[in-house]
């Protein structure tokens, strides 16, 4: 499947390379350095010449992960991987030049645990961490990522993933452990834990893109839900949300222990229909096609449960209506009036309204109703900043913009760009969603387990054309 | 550690040097050192210095026994496969250190040495790989780690020399046939099986039976993500359906895994599912639902993979008349943040799903992509609405008058594309819209690229009784002959002649005339020269012999006859399609192209017949699920009510989320400028001001 694996700086400069067949050639590395790092004008994530693929992704840490396949390999799995390879780099502390060129034998154990000649293995971070002669830098743990800023306070102190405690040094030592055989690939047997501790995350970013006369072009939530497990043994355990489908759960009142439902806005009361999920190897995929529940045992530590999209019944937060007017004297008038939907109770931080500008723009006037507001030049545009924005609330903005002179035939073409919002609002649904019930369907075992949940709704492209 | 880059250039024997020196102490500090010059060796490989590292292989084979560090170990065995190629002498003398590690006892360094072993291309290699590799898989008690490496170890063995790959074969067979093995082991072994097809000579066997079949699918639960994949790849084509019956129970067991959330996974169940679907006799709308509803949510995976997804659905649009899913433009609109070559598959995905209900919606997405800043895309835009005005008869009108206002917009690069756009317009609809010349050659200079200007000129000539002033137009081009780009020259050459032959007078001779003498005296090119030579005779042969067989009219036959209607070709041969739904998701679904035109390695999937193989496949009823008795009534529901979701809401608009403010707060009256110059000059008073706090005048 992949014959070679390459790792690349920013800049092109080869650090990690992994040849796999022999039949690929040395010079292949040049081959890719030159045909794509180099070249300005690549308009695609692939390239086959003669009959050798690369594959390539960047990574958040500016790295070039790159696949060589010389025959017709799975494509998405590829991808797939080097997705799942570049989360890997980045929790051993990987993911930037200097770290890797320190520390590039880890790189290199990485890909002998997760690639079997060519063919990914196993990707899963307990699994790998496991085998691996050093532990993980970070658990790559949403809660600690978004934590800092919630007034909730409760997931501030989650204790780090079990896996960390465990260490195993040199591999003689590791050998002669040998961990309880499980026929669950993800999960190994003999987990405990003194407090049993579950944390949901329901995370959702939800893009729209209203046109001029202020129809709804298209919209949609895509959403995942984040679960971080510290439990003992080998738990079964049941998911429940408020999906339309779903024939078994009652729709009439909240379980205990869950949300606090008051900062769930009333849409959520009703029911959500998820156009379609996507789910963690770990869940019983045929059980939900047959009665929609969600059953699994979890991986320990952390993990992307499910993905999903709705479509329908959206509570948008934001009501952006910009009235954009070219005026006589080559300037351009702007008011605009943003409007938050969202209850009063709760409000939503770092608001940002990018509001584009002629390219020529030299000059801009404002004034605002509240909110920092400044003229960016570098990036045409004016931003419109709120740290924090209560439900409910109404702002607006005028502005001017004026170009430089002589321009009024390039103004009159300037193909304007739609505004854009971003936004992040904390124990907020967009999509009405709401988590039901997380149980244990073990019944022998007295399990006491303590549930944390979270919402969180960012913005996607929240775009408004004008 | 500064004076120790470890990525750069070193010689051999400065590593040498190093590596002696720390030899002699066989305290820590000495073993780092050394670890580190093993390092640089790595990276120096890395860098493509191997032929200097080679030199050193004396020194791994000295340091290999003696140490028990797994980093170094894998250092060595890292070199050993690296030096594969060169065929040392030394790979000889370093085989016994391998089968040492290979027989330590220790898990991961008998990994290490059974990946190493058949990595190397030398028969003593080799052997020995199969040997160990055999005596594991053999036996019952090995770890599931070790017989995954083993299996493919003799695979890649049998990959370089195919002479036991007979008995691999057999082997491999053995471990996908015991109900005891691990299921992982047992998927595994069924991929090397298919890998080990691929490249021996015989067509394609299918070699697994439905029971063996279902039995496979019932492990999957079992199995992660990447051998799920590939499991349910080596199903498609591996197993043959024979019976309707078999292929609607497999369809029902593939169908959860659609809610995977590796795309590998997806699209794989995907292709076994269209694989099967070629084998029953119906199929339930509920079906297709499933299937567009998994493929559309794969769309927000990150850009690589979404490009594949988008890719894929292309596929699927162009392969069947009915299309196999059923997806809403919407989701096709382009987003300001998408990498371009995103954007650009959209915009296919757009043009095809193109019908007259939706297109106006279609439209006015294209507009405005028309007018986006990237040329390239406005150019694709507008490429597009022309190109749906030649597929869409009914709505060709409301295409060509957004062609129409968009050469309002009077950018240069929007016009050129709009020309050569409205000549295939005008060649589908010959007549229909000559009002639109008048003001297409209003832009005439405008146009710099050769093919709108070849455009154009074919526009004004097809047009002539439209535009009194057509021999104006023409000299236009004509004047520049000399400097136009070789098409062009082509086309002028012909327009003239086809512009005298149509309305024979002294001005149209003289035009004629001069561009058939530029062309064979004052240019170079033989190719025009000859065709000029063609016309001018062809054109003499009727004036001088009145009595010849070739008259005035025959002439205009030959060089103006009627043109043949276009049509745009959008499908694909039923041929290719057949082989590219069999390979969904891989490169060769990227490029749309048949697998062996790319890969020399892979052979060409069929689609094999048997009894229930259906050979009209557009003709497969769709049935609802409600007229089947025996589905449960749980799916019913589901069904019925993804039915009433589809029905409702045609547009939305924001107005109606619209509630209420509670605080409403108004505009500051003060307005504040900002200006990059502005606050320049702000900023040195205030540096005067601190300057000046900080050291006072003395």
């Amino acid at each position: 499947m992949i014959s070679a694996f390459f790792i690349y700086s920013l800049r092109g400069e080869l650090i990690v390379s992994k040849y796999v067949k022999l039949s690929v050639q040395k010079s292949m590395a040049e081959v890719f350095r030159i045909q794509v790092i180099n070249n300005l004008d690549v308009r695609s994530p692939v390239l086959t010449l003669g009959s050798t693929t690369f594959h390539h992704i960047k990574t958040t840490g500016n790295l070039w992960l790159v696949s060589v396949s010389r025959s017709n390999a799975d494509s998405a799995a590829i991808w797939e991987f080097l997705y799942k390879f570049s989360v890997l780099l980045k929790t051993y502390g990987l993911d930037s030049e200097t770290e890797l060129k320190d520390k590039f034998m880890t790189c290199y154990e990485l890909l002998d645990i997760v690639l079997e000649e060519g063919v990914p293995m196993d990707t899963e971070l307990t699994n790998v961490a496991a085998k691996m002669s050093i532990k993980p830098l970070m658990v790559p743990d949403t809660f600690h990522n978004s934590s800092d800023n919630t007034g909730s306070g409760s997931d501030r102190i989650i204790p780090r993933s079990g896996l960390l405690k465990r260490r195993s040094s040199s591999f003689i030592s590791r050998s002669s452990t040998n961990e309880q055989q499980s026929n669950i690939p993800w999960r190994r047997g003999g987990i405990k834990y003194k407090k049993d501790e579950v944390f949901l995350n329901v995370m959702e970013r939800i893009s729209i893109l209203v046109s001029k006369d202020g129809s709804i072009l298209k919209s949609y939530v895509d959403g995942t839900v984040d679960v971080t497990t510290h439990l003992s043994g080998m738990p079964v355990c049941q998911f429940g949300l408020n999906d339309a489908l779903s024939v078994t759960s009652p729709f009439q009142d909240y379980p205990v222990g869950t949300a606090n439902k008051n900062a769930i806005p009333k849409a959520a009361a009703g029911s959500v229909m998820l156009e379609d999920c996507k789910f963690h190897q770990c869940v019983q995929l045929d059980k939900f096609q047959n009665d929609r529940t969600i059953n699994f045992v979890p991986p320990d530590g952390n993990f992307e449960l499910m993905k999903y999209i709705v479509r329908e019944n959206l509570n948008l937060p934001f009501k952006v209506s910009p009235i954009v007017t070219v005026s006589r004297s080559s300037s351009i008038e702007y008011r605009i009036t943003l409007k938050s939907l969202f209850p009063s109770k709760i409000s939503a931080k770092d608001v940002q309204l990018r509001i584009p500008v002629p390219p020529e723009t030299v000059k801009c006037q404002f004034s605002t109703s509240n909110g920092k507001c400044k003229f960016v030049p570098e990036e045409s545009a004016i931003i419109w900043k709120f740290s924090k924005y209560q439900g409910l609330t109404e702002n607006s903005l005028s502005a001017t913009a004026f170009p430089v002179r002589d321009v009024q035939s390039s103004i009159d073409q300037w193909s304007k760009p739609p505004m854009s919002l971003n936004f992040d609002i904390m124990m907020f649904s967009n999509s009405g969603l709401v988590v039901r019930f997380l149980d244990i369907l073990e019944k022998e075992k007295n399990y006491n387990m303590v549930k944390w949940i979270k919402y969180i709704s960012k913005s996607g492209a929240y775009e408004v054309r004008y | 550690m500064s004076d120790q880059r470890i990525f750069s250039k070193y010689r051999a024997y400065e590593i040498r040097n190093e590596l002696q020196q720390s030899h002699s102490k066989k305290h820590r500090a000495s073993a780092t050192k050394r670890k580190n010059a093993l390092k640089k060796i790595v990276a120096n490989i890395t860098l493509g210095y191997s032929s200097e590292m080679a030199l050193l292989f004396p020194e791994i084979l000295q340091f290999w026994p003696i140490e028990d560090d797994f980093e170094v170990k894998r250092i060595c065995h890292n070199f050993v496969a690296a030096m594969a190629a060169t065929k040392s002498s030394h790979l000889e003398e370093a085989l016994p250190l391998i089968i040492g590690d290979f027989k330590s006892g220790s898990e991961p360094l008998q990994v290490l040495a059974l990946r190493t072993l058949s990595s190397v291309p030398i028969t003593s290699y080799l052997d020995e790989c199969l040997k160990s590799s055999y005596a594991l898989l053999h036996s019952n008690s090995e770890s599931e780690q070790l017989k995954k490496t083993a299996i493919y170890a003799v695979l890649n063995v049998i990959q370089m020399d195919s002479k036991n790959a007979f008995m691999v074969t057999q082997l491999f067979f053995q471990i996908l046939n015991n109900y005891k093995e691990r299921p992982s082991v047992r998927a595994n072994a069924l991929y090397a099986l298919d890998q080990a097809q691929e490249r021996n000579a015989d067509p394609h066997s299918s070699f697994l039976s439905i029971e063996t079949c279902i039995e496979l699918l019932e492990l999957l639960p079992q199995l992660n993500e990447w051998d799920s994949a590939r499991l349910l790849d080596c199903l498609t084509g591996n197993y043959l359906p024979v019976a309707h019956s078999d292929a609607h129970l497999l369809i029902e067991k593939t169908l959860p895994q659609l809610q995977h959330v590796n795309t590998s996974v997806v699209l794989n169940a995907f292709k076994f599912v269209i694989y099967l679907t070629n084998y029953v006799d119906f199929l339930k709308d509920g079906l297709i639902k499933q299937l567009s509803g998994s493929v559309m949510s794969l769309l927000n995976k990150p850009p690589e993979l979404e490009f594949l997804v988008l890719r894929n659905i292309i596929l699927l649009l162009l392969g069947r008349e009915k299309p196999i899913i059923n997806v809403d433009v919407s989701y096709f609109f382009v987003e300001f943040a998408d990498p371009i070559y995103i954007k650009d598959t959209k915009l296919e995905v757009l043009y095809l799903l193109a019908k007259d209900d939706n297109l106006p919606q279609i439209l006015q997405e294209l507009k405005e992509y028309a007018t986006d800043i990237d040329i390239q895309m406005s150019r694709k835009a507008i490429r597009a609405v022309g190109n749906l005005a030649v597929k869409l008869e009914q709505s060709a009108d409301d295409c060509v008058s957004l062609l129409l206002d968009l050469l309002d917009f009077e950018v240069e690069y929007i016009i050129q594309e709009i020309v050569s756009v409205f000549k295939n317009v005008l060649r589908r609809y010959p007549g229909k819209y000559a009002h639109c010349v008048s003001k297409l050659v209003c832009f005439i200079d405008s146009l710099q690229e050769p093919e709108s200007r070849g455009a154009m000129i074919w526009i004004i000539n097809q047009y002539l009784e439209h535009l009194p002033n057509y021999l104006e137009l023409i000299k236009n081009f004509t004047d520049s002959f000399p400097d136009e780009a070789l098409e062009v020259q082509f086309i002028i050459l012909s327009s003239v002649v086809k512009l005298f032959t149509k309305i024979p007078m002294p001005a149209t001779e003289k035009i004629c005339i001069d561009v058939l003498k530029a062309s064979t005296e004052k240019l170079d090119s033989p190719d025009l020269r000859d065709r000029a030579f063609m016309y001018w005779r062809l054109l003499s042969i009727s004036q001088q012999q009145q009595r010849s067989s070739i008259d005035m009219e025959a002439i205009r036959e030959i060089i103006d006859g009627t043109l043949p209607a276009i049509a745009l070709n959008s499908s694909l041969d039923p041929q290719i399609v057949e082989e590219l739904e069999l390979n969904i998701g891989t490169i060769a679904s990227i490029y749309l192209k048949p697998v062996a035109q790319v890969f020399r390695l892979n052979k060409t999937r069929r689609l094999a017949r048997t009894a229930a193989f259906n050979c009209h496949r557009e003709k497969l009823d769709i049935i609802s699920d409600s007229s089947l008795t025996n589905s449960p009534a749980s799916t019913g529901l589901i069904h019925q009510s993804l039915n009433r979701r589809d029905s409702s809401s045609p547009v939305k608009k924001m107005n109606d989320y619209d509630r209420p403010a509670e605080t409403i707060n108004q505009l500051k009256s003060k307005r504040k400028s900002s200006s990059p110059a502005l606050s320049l000059s702000r900023k040195p008073s205030l540096l005067a001001r601190r300057l000046s706090i900080r050291r006072p005048f003395p």
